[in-house]
């Protein structure tokens, strides 16, 4: 009995009525840009004021297609807004890392605006930066050059529609707690130690340039003690000026010393955190906070003892916190909608796992947090919840009733035994496995000191389907750019078939991810980063920077697009040309080469005849199964040879469904040019008709520990389907399920295609309506219309 | 009338009894406890006007012809062997005495326009499908659920399906409406873990107008599976016009008090009108296609007085108008 009502403004989910007056100000100062001209936290360039200096990286970008068009653009108008910094004494004499940590702590010293906000808890503003490359001459060419010639090929692989590569900064959780436990000053004693045993002045210059990240920190904090103090003066409100006095208080001693409090903790953590966007001149991709209720919970228990703190100063605390992740998006506060770029981030936080034991590991703070996240109807962080076969009744009944009532997916959901099987697959230690946690949208990390570069390299699987067709020709250009396999219509079985479609695909990967690879090498030479080198483990040990392998761990993560149109693809070739007979080769090419015009009939056989992935058909699931296998065993065998981080695989697809779309032919599923692709994991839009169990099981057949990255999945329910508690029990234990047979991640939407069109229809109204894109959330109405049509569509599919 | 499983040639044994389903809904959350998937079998005594699964009346495979689908290649005309398929330009006239849903011409339609309701399939294929969510069944405390039409009819091989997920252990609900002889209802009613069993109007007249049916074959098979002690939810669609007013649900709430101890909990079934176009494609009518929905505190009222009756656990669900 379906049930379609529209979920009418007043159910959406919305920020607490309960907010306290400080924090509704907050919130709704951070949503009117164009109310705040005395705080933008948009992109500030500083240069070394060198003719040859570079503020803009083009390969930390590289995986945004819909920025290329602009890159010159950003790259030379950036360089003609920087400010001057005014380089210390004997700069140019520095090698290249020391020379960035110098330039940076100048930056956090002097030129950084500080600014603290109304009623405002949790310090620390303007992050967004373009930093000098500090490249002296000789390094400024072969940067040039070398950038030249990546950005080459990164357009041709672009514009063919085979994927897109690059270096790309955040997407790590730095070992926070360990600056919140240590402080900066005790990472700089153990640098300085380092330092006085290393016997060569290469690592005596990189130990130094990481201690002068640290004094960076400590810089920019105490100028937020000043001017916390100044504030407090002039503050005629007797309450807030004591609040002013101990944020300057705070600030004096955290990230400095070790926090001993949750509000000091907190403050740290917030410094710690933003400067890495600073440092790295990108703002909040990616870049997340790891395993938040675990390691604040003793400061928070702590306070609690001692009768410092109570619950709800613990959540103003927090909600100050939160609002301050959000200003990351400030870089295009006047950009406002585009194709999904305006949520793209991800700050993840994750709540809830397990112990070193398997036991469950959530805690009072877990609880508190959901608070927050229910109050605040915010897109960062974005939070994730571990769940396990031991997470208790209560916490799970907590998370899927917030699910049932947020219309887009309030969480990642992660499943920790799925997850952990990929990455003990991948090689990591065992014994670290209990405590990893995602990145960005949803890529499985471990914590502290582990870079996977996740989102560094994009495939798009379905053009193999199209170059197998056509001898290695892209139909677009006429160019050829696969191997010359048989002419399609020669080739007499599914196996020979498949061989071929092996040997066109192995060719993309190569292609794409010899662009990765330059991307790589270029960062490792010419971009370090020493302020996250000293807030990742691995980096000192090694002397060696975060982008140059530095990190105990080192990956490079390609991400998997247009799965479920590979998949369905083969499926169809297998059983309707191969096994049925029913479609000849010649008469399907022909109907590709057409993109279908005058081939209904045989589109729509394609459609309907054959059995596609997502509906728990063993047939069509063993081909994608096959896909899945194929390319994620031979991703792992690469390694980027600048830095030897080794290649691993996953599914997460971006907006590149959509990108991609144009400039991948027609396929054998029936879609024509120009429809989009299937996104991450999911089945191809309308393809699944067999329900949420049938499309899991689809999923948890892949054999998925192969993805160690994780698998992007998104199931919709309608509203209806989780009305009451009883439902909500349902839910749960199809939760329960998906932990033992689906994927890594899942995201619940509960939304209907009514409710969208509605939110189309009347905007204002449905300002806080939250919905899953891929990986991410967004605010519905901020979506371009393209996107918000591509969910509508996902919608009235059910699925 | 009654359809009988009939036992298929290649294979003997109680395995192969074969039956008619038309439909396999995985993820079902309305028709008993937990996550179900619910097998719908084909054929019902009952002709009740509100019906919304039409195409579980007839026994037989029906043929349906999908308007928005076809694309008009006509390979389904061409195919037929009994030339019972006309396209006008009102659409695909199906000649119903002539079609015996061979299924060609679904075989041939590249658009998937047309389709045959019902397929015939041995007990043992369809256990192995029903139990392929068996891990949701067991997370949730759900199972299958046997549904239609009306499952009694196809006693035999409701029987075959009941033993084969028996030994899977998977919990299986009997949906009946009751309106059938004792000797095919006991044997499932026997093996059930659970029946869902339709109360519809509590007056002999009126049931008999609506649906067919005597009220008192389903009221005293009713008794006969409380004494079972199989555990029971009561289910009365509350249809404008023929079973909404409030003394109905209150004599059917009485009724459950007095006559039923193994009740569990009572649904009132908001009619629901989104089955015209199942109607219309079956070329059958629908009394009630100009029908609205019900008022929500028309379906709240109605659980009040229930509960007034003494009935516990009474629930209402479906489709309201308004917001």
């Amino acid at each position: 009995m379906e049930d379609r009502e529209i979920i009418t403004p007043d159910r959406i989910w919305k920020p607490s009525e309960a907010l306290s007056p400080r924090v509704r100000r907050l919130r709704e100062e951070y949503f009117s840009p164009e109310k705040r001209p005395y705080f933008r936290n948009e992109v500030m360039p500083f240069t070394t004021g060198t003719p040859w200096d570079e503020v803009f990286s083009p390969i930390n970008w590289g995986v945004v297609p819909e920025m290329y068009p602009f890159m010159e653009a950003y790259r030379e108008s950036l360089k003609v807004l920087a400010r001057r910094v005014d380089l210390p004494d004997g700069f140019w004499e520095k090698s290249l890392v020391l020379r960035r940590a110098l330039f940076f702590r100048e930056v956090c010293r002097r030129y950084l605006p500080v600014r603290i906000l109304e009623g405002e808890l949790v310090v620390g503003g303007h992050f967004n930066t373009a930093l000098s490359k500090c490249h002296n001459r000789k390094e400024a060419r072969a940067w040039r050059r070398a950038v030249r010639k990546w950005w080459r090929k990164a357009q041709e692989i672009n514009q063919l529609g085979l994927g897109n590569a690059g270096a790309i900064p955040g997407h790590i959780i730095p070992d926070y707690p360990r600056v919140l436990r240590e402080g900066f000053s005790g990472i700089y004693r153990d640098l300085q130690q380092r330092m006085e045993r290393a016997g060569d002045e290469e690592k005596r210059q990189f130990y130094q340039a990481l201690m002068v990240c640290c004094e960076a920190a400590r810089d920019l904090a105490h100028r937020y003690a000043e001017e916390a103090g100044r504030l407090a003066k002039e503050e005629a409100d007797p309450v807030r000026a004591e609040e002013l006095k101990e944020i300057s208080r705070i600030c004096r001693k955290v990230p400095w010393e070790p926090a001993e409090t949750f509000h000091e903790a907190v403050q740290s953590l917030w410094f710690t955190h933003m400067l890495v966007m600073a440092a790295e001149s990108y703002p909040g991709a990616g870049l997340s906070h790891g395993r938040f209720d675990q390691y604040m919970y003793p400061y928070y228990r702590g306070d609690l003892e001692e009768g410092r703190l109570d619950r709800e100063r613990a959540k103003e605390i927090l909600r100050c916190f939160w609002i301050k992740h959000n200003y990351a998006y400030d870089y295009q506060s006047r950009v406002l909608t585009n194709q999904g770029i305006n949520s793209g981030f991800g700050q993840l936080m994750t709540l809830g796992g397990t112990g070193p034991l398997g036991e469950d590991a959530s805690n009072e703070l877990t609880w508190l947090i959901l608070e927050v996240i229910e109050e605040m109807n915010m897109l960062e962080p974005k939070p994730n919840v571990r769940l396990h076969a031991g997470t208790p009744e209560e916490l799970l009944r907590r998370v899927a009733g917030m699910i049932a009532r947020a219309q887009g997916s309030p969480f990642l959901l992660n499943f920790d035994e799925n997850a952990i099987r990929g990455l003990a697959w991948q090689g990591l230690p065992r014994e670290r496995l209990w405590d990893y946690a995602p990145v960005g949208c949803l890529e499985n990390t471990l914590q502290g000191d582990d870079r996977s570069g996740t989102v560094d390299v994009n495939v798009n699987l379905a053009k193999a389907v199209e170059l197998t067709f056509f001898s290695g020709r892209d139909q677009l250009t006429g160019k050829k750019i696969g191997p010359n396999t048989p002419p399609v219509e020669k080739i007499a079985t599914w196996d020979e078939f498949r061989d071929a479609f092996r040997a066109q695909l192995l060719a993309v990967l190569d292609r794409v991810i010899e662009v990765s690879d330059a991307a790589d090498a270029i960062r490792s030479r010419f971009e370090p980063t020493p302020y996250l080198s000293a807030i990742v483990g691995g980096c000192a040990e090694k002397a060696r920077d975060v982008t140059a392998g530095g990190p105990r761990f080192n990956y490079i993560t390609v991400e998997g697009i247009a799965f479920a149109t590979a998949a369905d693809s083969l499926t169809a070739v297998k059983k309707l040309v191969y096994e049925e007979g029913r479609v000849r080769m010649a008469d399907l090419k022909k109907a590709l080469e057409d993109n279908f015009e005058g081939h209904e009939s045989l589109r729509l056989t394609l459609v309907h005849k054959a059995p596609k992935y997502g509906n728990d058909d063993d047939y069509a699931d063993e081909v994608a199964a096959w896909l899945h296998r194929l390319w994620t065993t031979d991703v792992i065998r690469r390694v980027s040879p600048a830095t030897g981080r080794r290649y691993r695989s996953g599914y997460l697809s971006w907006n590149y469904w959509i990108a991609y779309a144009p400039s991948t032919a027609a396929t054998p599923d029936g879609r024509r040019r120009g429809t989009f692709l299937s996104n991450a994991i999911c089945p191809v839009d309308g393809a699944a008709r067999n329900g949420p169990t049938a499309v899991t099981l689809s999923v948890g057949k892949l054999g998925l520990e192969t993805a160690p990255n994780g698998a992007s999945h998104t199931i919709s329910f309608s509203p209806s389907m989780l009305r009451d508690a009883e439902h909500v029990e349902k839910l749960m234990a199809f939760l329960r399920a998906y932990g033992e047979k689906g994927g890594t991640a899942l995201q619940v939407n509960v939304i209907d295609a009514e409710t969208l069109k509605e939110a189309q229809r009347r905007p204002e109204e449905y300002r806080n309506l939250l919905v899953r894109v891929t990986g991410y959330n967004a605010y519905f109405v901020m979506l371009g219309k393209e996107i918000q049509d591509e969910i509508i569509a996902r919608e009235s599919h059910g699925l | 009338m009654a359809f009988e499983g009939s036992r298929g040639e290649s294979s003997p044994g109680e395995d192969s009894v074969q039956g008619i389903v038309f439909n396999v809904q995985r993820y079902s959350t309305e028709d008993g406890p937990g996550i179900r998937t619910t097998v719908f079998l084909k054929g019902c005594p009952m002709s009740c006007p509100w019906c919304h699964n039409p195409e579980g009346m007839d026994p037989r495979p029906e043929l349906v012809w999908y308007e928005a689908r076809c694309v008009g290649v006509r390979e389904c005309l061409r195919v037929c062997p009994r030339e019972a398929l006309t396209l006008t330009p009102e659409g695909m006239v199906i000649a119903r005495d002539r079609c015996d849903a061979c299924g060609a011409c679904v075989e041939a339609c590249p658009a998937a326009a047309l389709e045959v309701i019902g397929r015939k399939v041995s007990a043992i294929l369809l256990a192995e499908e029903a139990a392929r969510d068996e891990t949701f069944f067991r997370r949730s405390g759900g199972g299958v659920t046997l549904s239609g039409g009306e499952p009694a009819l196809q006693a035999a091989f409701c029987l075959a399906l009941m033993e084969i997920l028996a030994k899977k252990r998977i919990p299986v609900a009997l949906d009946t409406c009751g309106g059938v002889a004792w000797s095919k209802l006991e044997p499932l009613a026997r093996r059930a873990d659970l029946v869902l069993y339709d109360l519809k109007v509590m007056d002999e007249a009126k049931h008999r107008e609506y649906t067919g049916v005597s009220l008192s074959l389903v009221l005293d098979n009713a008794v006969r599976i409380a004494e079972l002690g199989v555990p029971m939810w009561v289910r009365t669609p509350v249809i404008p016009g023929y079973t909404e007013d409030v003394e109905n649900i209150r004599a059917v709430a009485r009724f459950i008090r007095e006559n039923l101890p193994t009740v569990e909990r009572f649904d009132l079934l908001a009619f629901n009108n989104t089955c015209r176009d199942k109607y219309r494609r079956l070329d059958r009518i629908f009394p009630l296609a100009g029908q609205g929905l019900l008022e929500r505190t028309k379906m709240e009222a109605l659980v009040e007085a229930a509960r007034q009756e003494g009935v516990e656990s009474v629930c209402w669900s479906g489709a309201v108008a308004g917001k």
